[in-house]
């Protein structure tokens, strides 16, 4: 029973080894120059101190979204893969199906200007 | 390739989706798409009735099931849904120009939102549908921000965004349990476990079953899961919220009526003591009197119509409530009235847009004070549109009224009938207040004068749903042939 | 051969062409008529029903042959050319939602084929002529769209194949009478004579609305073809198939009211009601007595539409349906007998009330509604051919006579520039210099209404009057009636030739006034040149002017350049009419001759009565019996029309002598020594007067008792006050409406609570259903609900265990009662109960132990 799920405990345990393997590492290792802005929390670039009403560009989203929305598209690819000699030519037909979706999509997206930092 | 005919609805529809989302980019010119969305709506819809005189039997339907079940109750729904989206196309081609909202995407997320609509008629398995639903939700939750610079939209569609999320949320969550009691997503199989007593064994499932209720009543927007939908349809603009109103609302009756019937149609979750048909007919008696009550006292036509649409869906649940006693009636009850109602629907809200122009929009009821003298055709369609939603014959609104009616009367739902019958009455009482006003009232000296728009893909429209309400109306043989014969996928 | 392929008789759509150009013709000349000019409209009018006249034509032809081809048999039946245009609503899916049972089906058989071939026949020659009569009106455009209309609402009552097609015509041509009697409607009293046409239509039509819904009731059918099958249980004489007369509804009076309340509820058969019923439709619409009066007012319409619409067509509507549905007259004897004595009593009322009339419309109006009545006496004499055959021959020369009359207007006018006096035929006489087409056409057409030997008239009134004389109506059933011991009502022996003597009397009559009307038209010497513009002055001291003054007329009629001429001298001559008035005289006047050829009975060449026979089959079958038999009646064919040839001569030679040879002083001595005789004719009988003071002044107190109800009632409390109510709930739900996101969810969630409840909480009901002396307990079922009961009623629970046994049978000893006790558990575990007292049946019964349902 407890067998079927024995890969990912094993799983479990190497990430946590190789985590804890690194974070280790780099403590013991790593050269320590410590300044104030590098002792700062760090968030995403911008400042952690001051107004919280700090204007971001709307442009960080929308490329977020996108990012998020093709990534997991490409996700679908991943069991497909696995698949791929079972499912065979019907399986190959549908992923044929799907990526041009997708990339018309991206077609859209690009047409629009949507990818575009500076307009 | 037989394969591919039968798909032929949902593909065409997609693929013209695509081809248009593609063409309106590398155009930068969308005046053509609302002809060019119409179009792929009317393809898609004469597919289906293509399919539909070939005969489905002949076709290897069966290894789609049940991800998605191409019977004749899809295809009518394919027909009337893209019906509802190409009249919608068509007066958005009209208001967005007019309110220089022109903007492609309204009519690529039309195509699609129509697209999750026609799986939701056709999915036979809850995965397919919640995949439809939301698909459709989305599309809707985004023609109803569509008025970007209008702060109602934004308001509206936040609103219907949140409390739709929250409804999908209970469904889904519905969903999950009577998977779990079950065994199956399968609306075939969970219908089989529950005519097996599942419930006894695993209550869940009638947890299961109530949250999946409440999800459908959401969508349906009955009372007292209606109250995004005033704010939501007043936000929108008119185009997406007759869409709204007409299309969403179909594909969610058909869902309701699928679910319901295959999934929950034995013959214990159907008890007139304790299953979900006396639930049902409370919220319609609810919701058809909340509705007309509220819809007599408003100001805004627009927000009487959204009001007036929760009223139809009180009366279109009734039609589901006669599943009890006949399901096949119900359902073709429930078809038939979806179809004369999307066309006087549709009419209703065009002959309003075609009313307004930009800056002069017609929006209270002062603003129709002597449109019958100054624009004698608009208000002659207008009324036509009314008297159907009124349910006058010999308009398609009566013959809708009175299958259903009759359907309850022969069910035995007498008391059920008559509240829907004085609820007709009141709902008459507002319709009517339109003519008053169109007909028996001068403007105020001074005040703001509608002034119609030029356009001719509104005319169109208005001129298409008049010939249906008339036709519907005067030979309902043909329609209420197909609806019938839709109705007997649920034939026991 | 090609014809037939293309129309087969169950689907002959050649009617849909015949109904369709009239109603194109008024559609168009309606909405554009005014753009189109007056050629274009002409054009229009004319071609429509020309065109459907031609169509009709090629559909008679079409029923002959199809009749030739059943054959002539004994029994060959009608052949019938049916076309259904458009059914309503019609399911072939399921076993629900059943057919709602409107067809828009027409049919021509015999009867509505020779109609059809009048309507638009006779139509559209009176549409020739009134694009020359009505040249200078400024609403040509309009009076051609409602004739067309009218047309077209003829041909849909002739050619219906049920009652409710035949009211949609039939209010089609009322509408169209009301809107062309009033068609000069600033003038009032064409107004308030259109509304007088109107409401007594209107009285007329609630009898055949009735008679549409008992049929529908007893013969479960409205189309012609179901009526006839049904028709024998109109007079089922058992308890349930007869109508109440009184009490009404079968109440039952008490206390103060006993008195109303009588020892057996009055009844009669159902063939009767229908009958009454029908008759009550027929004698609005064809202008009988009590309905009669709004006939001579129509007369303010233009002339063409008094010979159209009052004359040749739609009053004869009436006469139509007794005839389409003569085989449900023929089953109440009594209602045949009525039929005859309405249809006499009319016929001499009207003819001695034309005996006076100056105007010369007025005469003719009256001379209408007199040969009206000789139709409904020949129907309800049961001679169905004679009454049909006279609506024939009167389409011709009422129609010639009224065109001939217009053409005499016409001529006055232009003379005399008065609508009334120009009506007057005290100004006109010795017309017949200047106009001879008309004169001649209008001697032949009178030649005919008073029966001239061998003039289509001559044939069709002694037709009537000796079918009068001979015929005895039976019930067909009276065999069958009087085995089950049910008498049925016949007429006695004096009633025929009572009819017979009177009808002679009313023809004396007819020839005595239209033989007056010429005399005072076209003889002598032209009294007119001393009428001219000062006329109107002049005539308002003429008591006798005054007397006919209200039925007026004349927009747009020729006024010539001599219009400014000093008229008190001789000036212009009346002329002749151009040919557009003219050639429909002569075509009408020769068949007001000649048509008469087509049914000769006296000679025993009757084409007209073999064609029409399958028609009547059934209605005469037993239904009539000839007095002394047929080698009786046949012997007396001849010298019974002596007494309509005597009539003839008699009226003929008197109205000779009084008006041509002493001048009408033999008239003016009879009304000086018989004042009130005199006057009491000129009055009409003081008919109008006695509906003012009896019905019209009841129906006004009611009005304004109703008025003040409405207002304050109605009005005031009712709609005010349910008003109020909605609006107030309305306003208190949108309090709720507040725009709060949250507001709505927490809604959401009380009302997915509320469904949650229900549905979670189980629910005790049940259904007892008595089974025996037994009573069965069955609770209703629920998702996954398990059971106990408590079914002895000894406040214990009979079983621990909850299980499936949803039903328990319960014995209860008469008048004793039981308390039983259910429990129903859910899946959930949650467990309600329910008491449920069950009472014994109320007889006693036999006595029994109890049963104890646990077994």
């Amino acid at each position: 029973m407890l067998s079927t799920y024995a890969p990912m405990f094993m799983i479990i345990a190497i990430a946590t080894l190789i985590a804890g393997l690194f974070y280790t590492f780099a403590t013991v290792l790593g050269p320590k120059n410590p300044t104030p802005e590098k002792m700062m929390p760090f968030e995403c670039g911008s400042d952690s101190v001051g107004s919280r009403g700090v204007k971001l560009s709307v442009k960080f989203y929308l490329t977020a979204i996108l990012f998020v929305v093709f990534d997991i598209e490409a996700v679908f690819v991943y069991p497909w893969a696995i698949q791929f000699r079972q499912l065979g030519w019907f399986g190959l037909a549908s992923m044929i199906g799907f990526l041009s979706v997708v990339a018309i999509a991206l077609v859209y997206v690009w047409r629009k200007g949507a990818l575009e930092w500076e307009s | 390739m037989l394969l591919m005919f039968a798909l032929s609805p949902f593909l065409v529809l997609g693929g013209g989706a695509l081809l248009l989302m593609l063409a309106e980019v590398f155009s930068r010119r969308p005046s053509g798409l609302a002809i060019g969305t119409t179009i792929v709506f009317i393809t898609s819809g004469a597919f289906s009735v293509a399919l539909w005189l070939y005969g489905i039997e002949f076709l290897p339907v069966g290894i789609l099931s049940p991800w998605i079940l191409v019977d004749k109750f899809t295809l009518f729904f394919n027909v009337l849904l893209c019906l509802g989206g190409a009249l919608a196309s068509l007066l958005a081609g009209g208001y967005l120009v007019e309110y220089k909202l022109n903007r492609g995407e309204f009519y690529s997320i039309l195509l699609f939102a129509t697209f999750g609509g026609m799986m939701l008629a056709s999915a036979g398995d809850f995965l397919t549908l919640f995949l439809g639903l939301e698909t459709m939700s989305l599309g809707a939750y985004a023609l109803t921000a569509f008025r970007r610079a209008s702060p109602r939209s934004a308001e509206g569609a936040l609103k219907y965004f949140l409390l739709g999320s929250f409804a999908a949320a209970i469904m889904l969550y519905g969903i999950a349990l009577v998977y779990g009691a079950t065994g199956s997503t399968d609306l075939a199989r969970v219908g089989a476990a529950f005519s097996h007593g599942v419930v006894t064994s695993h209550p869940m499932a009638l947890i299961g079953l109530v949250l999946i209720v409440i999800g459908l009543l959401f969508k349906v927007s009955a009372v007292p899961f209606h109250m995004w939908t005033p704010d939501a349809y007043e936000g929108a603009p008119t185009p997406a919220t007759a869409y709204m109103a007409v299309v969403v609302k179909s594909a969610a009756f058909a869902m309701m009526l699928r679910v319901l019937l295959t999934s929950f149609g034995d013959a214990e979750s159907m008890s007139w003591s304790a299953g979900w048909p006396p639930a049902l007919a409370a919220i319609a008696v609810l919701t058809m009197t909340v509705a007309n009550l509220i819809a007599g006292r408003q100001d805004s036509v627009k927000r009487m119509l959204a009001y007036s649409s929760i009223a139809h869906a009180g009366y279109l649940l009734v039609g589901v409530v006669v599943a009890l006693r006949s399901k096949e009636q119900a359902a073709a009850g429930v078809i038939f009235y979806l179809a004369t109602y999307t066309v006087s629907t549709i009419g209703a809200f065009g002959a309003l847009i075609l009313l307004g122009s930009y800056g002069k929009e017609a929006v209270s009821y002062d603003d129709l004070a002597g449109v019958g003298k100054r624009h004698p055709a608009i208000a002659m369609a207008f009324s036509l549109f009314l008297f159907s939603l009124a349910g006058v014959p010999p308009t398609a609104g009566f013959f809708g009224k009175w299958f259903i009616f009759r359907a309850a009367m022969d069910s035995g739902f007498y008391w059920l009938t008559i509240l829907a019958f004085i609820n007709s009455v009141i709902g008459a009482y507002y319709y009517l207040r339109v003519l008053v006003f169109m007909y028996m009232r001068e403007p105020q000296p001074g005040a703001a004068i509608a002034v119609p728009m030029q356009s001719r893909h509104v005319k169109a429209a208005l001129l298409l749903s008049a010939v249906f309400v008339l036709a519907l109306g005067l030979a309902p043989t043909c329609t209420l042939d197909a609806a019938i014969a839709a109705a007997t996928t649920f034939r026991m | 051969m090609e014809l037939a392929a293309f129309f087969p008789n169950n689907n002959f759509s050649l009617i849909g062409v015949i109904l369709a150009l009239p109603l194109i013709g008024a559609f168009i000349n309606g909405v554009w008529g005014a753009r189109l000019g007056k050629p274009a409209v002409r054009l229009m009018a004319l071609s429509s029903v020309g065109l459907s006249f031609i169509a009709s034509l090629f559909a008679f032809c079409a029923l002959h042959r199809a009749s030739e081809a059943l054959g002539h048999g004994e029994h060959q039946g009608a052949a019938r050319l049916s076309w259904l245009a458009w059914e309503w609503m019609h399911t072939n899916g399921g076993q629900f939602l059943q057919t709602v049972p409107v067809e828009l089906k027409f049919s021509i058989d015999a009867l509505s084929g020779v109609m059809m071939l009048v309507v638009t026949g006779v139509g559209f020659l009176i549409h020739l002529y009134a694009t020359s009569y009505m040249a200078n009106d400024p609403g040509f455009a309009r009076f051609f769209a409602y004739l067309n209309l009218f047309v077209f609402s003829m041909l849909v009552l002739i050619l219906g194949d049920n009652l409710p097609v035949l009211f949609i015509g039939w209010e089609g041509v009322g509408l169209c009478s009301y809107l062309l009697i009033g068609f000069w409607f600033d003038k009032t009293e064409n107004a308030s004579a259109g509304k007088k046409a109107f409401i007594a239509n209107r009285i007329g039509d609630f009898g055949l609305l009735c008679a549409m819904f008992l049929l529908a009731s007893s013969t479960g059918a409205l189309d012609w073809a179901g009526i006839a099958r049904g028709a024998v249980s109109l007079v089922n004489p058992s308890e349930g198939a007869q109508i109440h007369i009184w009490p009404i509804a079968n109440a039952h009076y008490t206390g103060w009211l006993q008195f109303l309340q009588p020892t057996h509820p009055i009844t009669i058969t159902a063939a009767t009601a229908v009958g009454l019923a029908l008759l009550l439709g027929c004698t609005g619409k064809s202008a009988q007595l009590p309905l009669y009066v709004w006939l001579p007012d129509a007369m303010a319409g233009p002339t063409p539409v008094s010979a159209l619409i009052h004359a040749a067509t739609m009053v004869t509507a009436g006469v139509y349906l007794i005839c389409r549905l003569s085989f449900v007259f023929v089953l109440s004897p009594a209602v045949m007998a009525l039929v005859a004595c309405i249809g006499i009593a009319t016929a001499l009322l009207a003819a001695s009330i034309a005996l006076v009339q100056n105007d010369i419309k007025k005469v003719l109006a009256y001379s209408t509604v007199s040969q009206l009545g000789f139709m409904f006496l020949g129907v309800g004499v049961g001679a169905f051919v004679a009454g049909f055959f006279h609506v024939f021959t009167h389409a011709f020369f009422k129609a010639c006579l009224f065109l001939g009359a217009g053409s005499v207007i016409h001529a006055m006018h232009s003379r005399v520039h008065d609508d009334v006096a120009s009506q007057d035929m005290r100004n006109m006489g010795g017309l017949r210099k200047y106009m001879p087409i008309t004169f001649w056409t209008f001697v032949a057409a009178t030649a005919a209404i008073i029966g001239f030997p061998f003039t289509s008239g001559f044939f069709s009134k002694d037709e009537i009057l000796f079918k009068a004389f001979v015929n005895h109506s039976v019930s067909p059933y009276k065999t069958e009636l009087a085995a089950r011991g049910v008498e049925v009502w016949e007429a006695p022996t004096w009633f025929g030739p009572m009819l017979y003597t009177l009808g002679v009397i009313a023809a004396t009559m007819t020839a005595f006034y239209m033989v007056r009307a010429l005399v005072l038209t076209f003889f002598g010497e032209f009294r007119g040149w001393s009428i001219g513009r000062a006329s109107e002055a002049q005539h308002g001291h003429d008591l006798e002017s005054a007397e006919k003054a209200g039925h007026v007329h004349g927009h747009g009629h020729v006024h010539g350049s001599e219009a400014h001429d000093d008229l008190t001298l001789p000036g212009d001559a009346p002329h002749e009419s151009p040919w557009a008035i003219t050639l429909p005289l002569v075509v009408l006047g020769a068949a007001a001759l000649f048509a008469g050829v087509l049914n000769m009975a006296p000679f025993h060449f009757e084409p007209l009565g073999h064609w029409l026979d399958p028609v009547f089959e059934q209605a005469l079958h037993g239904s009539v019996e000839l007095r002394g038999g047929a080698e009786h009646a046949e012997a007396l064919m001849w010298p019974l029309a002596g007494g309509g040839v005597a009539a003839f001569f008699v009226g003929t030679a008197l109205a000779y002598w009084v008006y041509v040879m002493r001048n009408g002083e033999p008239a003016h001595r009879l009304a000086t020594a018989l004042p009130r005789v005199y006057r009491f004719l000129v009055d009409k009988w003081r008919v109008d007067e006695f509906y003012n003071a009896t019905i019209i002044a009841t129906t006004e107190a009611l009005a304004t008792m109703a008025n003040a109800f409405d207002k304050w009632v109605v009005d005031g409390i009712l709609a005010k006050l349910t008003a109020l109510i909605v609006a107030g709930f309305g306003s208190f739900l949108r309090a709720f409406q507040n725009g709060v996101v949250n507001t709505y969810a927490a809604f959401m969630v009380v009302g997915g609570a509320a469904i949650g409840w229900f549905m979670i909480v189980p629910h005790p009901e049940v259904v007892i259903k008595a089974e025996g002396a037994a009573q069965m307990v069955e609770a209703t079922t629920g998702p996954g609900y398990t059971y106990r009961w408590d079914a002895d009623g000894d406040g214990l629970i009979d079983d621990e265990q909850f299980s499936d046994r949803s039903k328990v049978t319960v014995q209860v000893e008469p008048g004793a009662k039981k308390t039983i006790r259910l429990e129903v558990k859910n899946a959930f575990g949650i467990t309600r109960s329910k008491e449920i007292q069950i009472a014994g049946p109320d007889a006693p019964a036999v006595q029994m132990g109890l049963a104890n349902a646990a077994q």
